[in-house]
């Protein structure tokens, strides 16, 4: 448990007044306010920080106390038993008021209270849930769920464990890499009885296949052989879910691309539709040629020139 | 729209210790927005989490309406972004 100035997060010195840290906050959680900062965990733990060294050095009691014993907090209790027992205290530390409306209690719950914090001043040391507060709702949770593309062709159910919890949700097909979905209801819990707030799963989505996705389309790149491009006829191609036979037309130019409708991923949320799938035709040229073909190739140039 | 789904404005004054006046300022600026029905006012239930964040933003950080205002603007377009930017990138997969 590592001691904590909360001057120094507050970039203030010792000397700083009641009004220096209400600015200081102030200024700095304008900075770092996770309303302002979506999705950014080193503003969120900042502003954690923030709201800790603010909590601590807008309370006069609880100032004193960080004052008085700074780095020596590992002893704090111990000399605030020598202190009882010389009958020079009068009360104990906790049950500290105030009602501060600047304290940040939406998507705030009580783990992020350092140790530190918790050590020094006790789980009964904070300044919320005095008097008529608001009720905010809870702290909205983010999670990311690792999926391979072949999972999200067809809707399933997964089990996650979200902060030590297991909740089993379906998750539709169709669903794109890094699309979020919300999970009412199953993020952190509100704060003076609000509702609890919500759970937002990012997707990540690997693709282990070989047709390249974008959207509801796939794409895939075929080779095709010299003669038949150049004279037509069928060949057999790989399809997301089997193998289909498509007719080659002659003269079939390099980079040609055709659709196979219907032949795509899932449209996100409609059910029984899909989208299409594109093929790019590569035509590969042969190589190694033997004298004859050689000769026969040069004849067919000297026609074409 | 199903009355069940929306939460009368007195109560939102109640619960959260507003104003009424500033929900109708939220409303005013195009910040909130507040349906009527039958004569009393309500915000929908999938506002509320926009609710609550320009309730912090006003509250913690002593941000009037048209800082409210800015930042929501500058939020949206920073969302827009981000959308834009995840479908370039998915798109950017298939040439890669």
């Amino acid at each position: 448990m590592e001691f904590i100035d909360y001057y120094k997060t507050l970039e203030l010195d010792k000397s700083a007044t009641k009004a220096d840290v209400k600015k200081a906050y102030r200024r700095l959680a304008r900075k770092y306010h996770p309303d302002l900062n979506p999705d950014d965990e080193s503003s969120k733990k900042r502003f954690q920080q923030i709201n800790e060294a603010n909590e601590v050095l807008s309370d006069p009691e609880k100032r004193k106390k960080f004052d008085e014993y700074g780095k020596d907090w590992q002893h704090a209790d111990q000399f605030e038993q020598q202190k009882q027992q010389r009958g020079q205290q009068r009360g104990g530390a906790g049950g500290f008021g105030g009602g501060q409306r600047q304290s940040y209690s939406g998507s705030f719950d009580d783990d992020n209270f350092s140790d530190f914090f918790e050590t020094m001043f006790g789980g009964g040391a904070r300044s919320r849930g005095t008097g008529r507060s608001p009720q905010f709702k809870g702290q909205d949770f983010n999670a990311e769920l690792q999926l391979n593309l072949t999972d999200v062709y067809t809707s399933h159910k997964q089990t996650l464990t979200v902060n030590g919890k297991s909740l089993r949700l379906t998750i539709p097909a169709g669903v794109e890499n890094g699309q979020t979905i919300k999970i009412t209801g199953h993020g952190g819990p509100g704060a003076q009885g609000g509702p609890k707030g919500d759970l937002f799963i990012t997707f990540k989505i690997l693709n282990n296949t070989k047709f390249k996705r974008e959207k509801e389309n796939l794409h895939s790149n075929v080779d095709l052989d010299f003669y038949t491009a150049l004279l037509g006829g069928e060949i057999t191609i790989d399809t997301y879910n089997g193998k289909v036979k498509l007719p080659i037309k002659p003269e079939t130019q390099s980079g040609t691309r055709v659709k196979l409708k219907g032949k795509g991923f899932p449209k996100y949320k409609m059910e029984g539709e899909f989208g299409d799938l594109f093929i790019t035709y590569n035509i590969t040229v042969p190589t190694d040629l033997s004298s004859k073909e050689k000769e026969l190739y040069t004849e067919l140039q000297k026609l074409r020139s | 729209m199903n009355l069940e789904e929306l939460i009368a404005t007195e109560e939102l004054c109640e619960r959260y210790s507003v104003e009424h006046t500033f929900i109708r300022s939220l409303n005013k600026s195009g910040l909130i927005e507040v349906v009527i029905v039958e004569k009393r006012e309500y915000v929908h239930c999938d506002k509320m989490a926009e609710f609550e964040k320009l309730l912090r933003l006003h509250f913690n950080l002593d941000i009037n309406l048209e800082g409210l205002e800015a930042i929501k603007h500058l939020l949206d377009r920073q969302n827009e972004l981000k959308e834009e930017n995840l479908a370039l990138r998915n798109r950017l997969g298939l040439y890669e």
